[in-house]
């Protein structure tokens, strides 16, 4: 019937070349009808596209493709030896799981190289108030245990969700291809036009941009962005490390601790190996980058181990040596770490000893503390060490209008995040799970897929919920590494500080749930008395979450206040007596 | 300057492309004037697609129904009567319709033509028409489903329109109308509020007397029957079918013959909600209204 819907047109444009004064050129575009270009190939841009390839009813509906830069046969082809993983590693919640389940990407993921996470550990750097919480908190629907939430290599998920769509043939994948420029006719409605480097163009009803931090899509459609980067370094790598004893669990608890400097965090990703994302101050990321493997892992272990205090010198140690061009030997280092350990008591048999027990772990008792931190680092897998700059964007819409109508955002084009609580990808697949569910909605009511109207729902859903978790993480950020006189003396007095650690629980807790969304219906689609039930049910849970979140916050506050009076009637005690004694 | 983009039609002039796309934009600004409308479309839409879906199961054994078929309109006729910028014919048309819009405003139609030529998912089986209604009931040409949306309210005479709409139906066709009600409330919030206070619309798009309230519709096709077409009753006497809605019962009619389902604007998400079916109050502005032409059967 539509014999021409998918068929190509060839265009021949007459453009005036003004430096050829008069003569005229004539060019010749070939381009490509489709319904969804998705730009980007990472996890939310490859999640987007097996979603709407696994809908069998699209098959002969849309016609999509996706566009990436890179080489993606490097992800397909990925297949690294068993115990080395790759240093990028992310945290998906139930939530992102239920999804990628549903889509049927799921059953692609090599889960043998994930973990799940069972148990969190969070404790602040400089009072060492700590919160642990585990997945047997979570409030399930189901009665199947789920953990709290599982890690997995970014390739790993990548290269799964690359296998998923093998089976969607309505899904054309371009890598190799980059995004030369995207133009669009003046008169409205028209559609955009991709020029990709080797000449193709494909001209498409609505254009995804799911291409990152710098996103060519959004400066297409004119989108402002509103952010700021923290001064902060993130360094990944993998780690190697004994099995924990028998006394012990497995190797399914993450921790993170609080240092001024940043957070620095202990992911789970088998028996024997970890991922690192340590935030720290880019001069001292670059001065840690550059120490010996061993130096580094020595370090590490002591970051979530020695006292603050102590932590500082060590880092002036290796600022130092950096700058003067020298590097810290092994021997050095390690010699600093058992002095400053001996000097804070630290008993050689407590976890917190960085001496690695020469008996093998299984002939020994684990000492009490054996839980309180991860376990012993012995060695980084060799070029796993990198670094990335830490910012916090968010775009102003994620659906642009004007010139730029007929574009969406999602991920990281949209917002990026501080990694402390392992949000960033969630909030990426959030948008995709709720984008795709606006296009089938559209698509089934006849809709135009590229319009405002059909869009508007997924603005509308997305922007709040993104922003809700993006600033409570902001804040801990700021709240962790600020120089504020009296934030830090409310820092160091501990119980506060239980409160914020508290406000991450609830941004892991928030989009941790084990039911899908997948089937909740937009505010059109069901009858008014469950729209209305879903509306107010959401109002009710958004204030909810902020109000806790707010709760959280203002608990510091209030704290600080309380801090402050009773110091007040401190120094008038302190006053008192100093007269009493005087009298 | 020459023209740097392609002219897709010889015949037209360069002007008119240009004056037709700058009140194509005014049509298809979706946040312009038409906004309401455009938000208003899926809900049509939706109304539209559950109704052929609801009658498909009562009418073929439930493995046969495929409900998440995108293009649940694939080889029926549909005409969609008063088209405007061609908001309705061109979701038709993507559900696989063979859509026919009319409009009585030449420049509507040529709007929506430019507009569905930008789209090449719909513009080979999507025609428009600069006719009135009654003009098609010379030819002999019927269709499955007729849609008239957001007209019955701006019709000089209402009965012969829902007449004529009535007779370009096959038997067992669908008519789909929507309008609002003629109530205090559907006064207040389409004239006073969205006209005099908010602007939204703009002043003097409605009249108030010609609100139509859905009992009249009711009325009118619990009295109408449909002529039986001379060729069926051999003796050249005209007959008439069975009235196209046979009782109300609590002065709601019988599920297989024609519905009223209200359409509520939630201004928090700004969006039309589909009330669900008896809501208490729903109907009393903006109304969707269906009624089913009586099978053949029947009308012998």
């Amino acid at each position: 019937m539509l014999l021409h819907a998918n068929g190509s047109r060839l265009l021949f444009k007459v453009v005036r070349n003004p430096s050829t004064n008069g003569h005229r050129r004539l060019l010749s575009t070939v381009h490509e009808d489709y319904d969804v270009v998705i730009v980007g190939g990472g996890p939310a841009g490859l999640a987007l596209a097996s979603a709407l390839g696994s809908k069998n009813e699209f098959q002969n509906t849309l016609k999509i493709a996706l566009v990436e830069a890179g080489d993606l046969s490097v992800v397909r082809d990925w297949s690294p030896p068993a115990d080395t993983f790759s240093n990028r590693v992310v945290s998906l919640t139930n939530a992102s799981q239920a999804f990628l389940k549903g889509t049927g990407s799921w059953d692609h993921i090599e889960l043998h190289r994930t973990s799940p996470v069972e148990e969190m550990q969070v404790w602040d750097g400089i009072s060492d108030a700590r919160i642990s919480f585990s997945s047997s908190e979570m409030v399930s629907s189901t009665t199947d245990h789920l953990g709290m939430a599982r890690l997995i290599e970014t390739l790993n998920l990548q290269r799964g969700l690359l296998r998923h769509l093998n089976s969607s043939p309505a899904v054309q994948i371009i890598d190799k291809n980059k995004v030369q420029s995207i133009t669009v006719d003046e008169a409205p409605g028209s559609w955009p036009l991709v020029h990709l480097n080797t000449g193709q163009a494909l001209k498409t009803r609505l254009l995804v941009g799911a291409d990152g931090p710098n996103s060519p899509v959004r400066s297409f459609a004119k989108i402002p962005s509103y952010g700021w980067s923290y001064d902060t370094q993130a360094i990944v790598c993998t780690l190697d490390h004994p099995p924990k004893g028998p006394f012990l669990g497995p190797n399914t608890t993450a921790y993170q601790r609080f240092l001024p400097t940043g957070p620095v965090a202990f992911l789970p990703i088998s028996t024997t190996a970890s991922s690192l994302v340590w935030s720290t101050k880019p001069a001292l990321a670059t001065a840690l980058k550059a120490c010996e493997p061993s130096v580094l892992a020595r370090m590490i272990n002591a970051a979530f181990r020695l006292p603050d205090v102590s932590m500082q010198y060590l880092h002036e140690r290796i600022l130092e040596a950096h700058e003067a061009g020298k590097h810290i030997t092994d021997e050095e280092i390690s010699a600093e770490i058992l002095w400053r350990e001996q000097s804070h008591l630290i008993d050689s048999t407590s976890a917190y000893s960085s001496i690695i027990p020469d008996a093998s772990p299984n002939s020994r008792i684990p000492p009490s503390d054996a839980e309180m931190v991860p376990p012993l680092v012995k060695s980084i897998q060799p070029g796993t060490v990198a670094s990335f700059p830490l910012r916090y964007n968010h775009t102003e819409t994620y659906v642009g209008e004007g010139q730029g109508s007929r574009t969406v955002l999602v991920g990281d084009a949209a917002h990026t995040i501080h990694p402390l609580a392992g949000q960033g990808l969630n909030l990426g697949l959030g948008d995709v799970e709720c984008l795709s569910r606006c296009i089938s909605e559209a698509v089934l009511r006849g809709g135009d897929i590229g319009s405002y109207t059909a869009l508007l729902p997924y603005t509308q859903e997305r922007y709040l919920q993104n922003h809700t978790i993006m600033s409570a993480c902001d804040k801990l950020h700021k709240i962790y590494t600020t120089s504020f006189g009296p934030l830090v003396q409310l820092r160091s007095v501990g119980l506060e500080v239980l409160n914020e650690l508290d406000s991450i629980k609830v941004a892991i807790m928030m989009s941790a749930g084990s039911v899908s969304r997948t089937d909740r219906p937009l505010s059109y689609n069901s009858d008014a008395r469950a729209a209305m039930f879903n509306i107010a049910a959401q109002g009710v849970e958004n204030i909810n979450t902020v109000a806790h979140v707010a709760k959280v916050l203002r608990g510091g506050f209030e704290g600080l206040a309380v801090n402050v009076i009773q110091n007040l009637a401190k120094a008038a005690t302190h006053y008192q007596q100093s007269r009493k004694d005087a009298s | 300057m020459f023209p740097t983009r392609l002219l897709r039609s010889s015949t037209v002039n360069a002007s008119e492309i240009a004056h037709f796309s700058r009140l194509s934009a005014e049509w298809w600004n979706e946040r312009g004037e038409f906004s309401f409308l455009h938000k208003m479309n899926p809900v049509r839409m939706q109304f539209i697609r559950e109704k052929l879906i609801e009658t498909a199961y009562d009418e073929q054994p439930e493995e046969a129904v495929d409900a998440k078929k995108v293009r649940i309109l694939e080889g029926l006729d549909v005409l969609d009567v008063g088209c405007g910028g061609g908001l309705l014919s061109e979701s038709l048309a993507r559900l696989g319709a063979w859509t026919t819009g009319i409009d009585a405003s030449e420049s509507n139609v040529a709007i929506a033509q430019h507009h569905a030529s930008l789209d090449s998912r719909v513009n080979s089986n999507l025609t428009y028409k600069h006719a009135p209604a009654e003009s098609l009931l010379s030819q002999s040409k019927r269709y499955d489903v007729v849609c008239s949306m957001e007209v019955l309210e701006h019709v000089d005479n209402p009965v012969m329109f829902l007449k004529t709409c009535a007779e370009l139906l096959k038997p067992s066709g669908h008519l789909f109308l929507s309008t609002i009600s003629r109530t205090p409330l559907s006064y207040f919030l389409t004239i006073f509020m969205a006209e005099k206070v908010f602007r939204e619309v703009a002043d003097g798009t409605h009249t108030y007397s010609k609100y139509i309230k859905p009992s009249e519709l009711l009325e009118f096709f619990q009295s109408y029957r449909s002529q039986l077409p001379s060729s069926v009753n051999g003796d050249g006497a005209q007959g008439q079918s069975r009235p196209w809605i046979t009782r109300l019962y609590n002065g709601e009619p019988t599920r297989k013959e024609a519905e009223v389902r209200g359409m509520i604007y939630n201004p928090l998400s700004a969006s039309w909600i589909l009330a669900p079916r008896g809501a208490w109050g729903a109907a009393e502005c903006n109304y969707l209204f269906w009624v089913r032409k009586p099978i053949l059967d029947d009308i012998l």
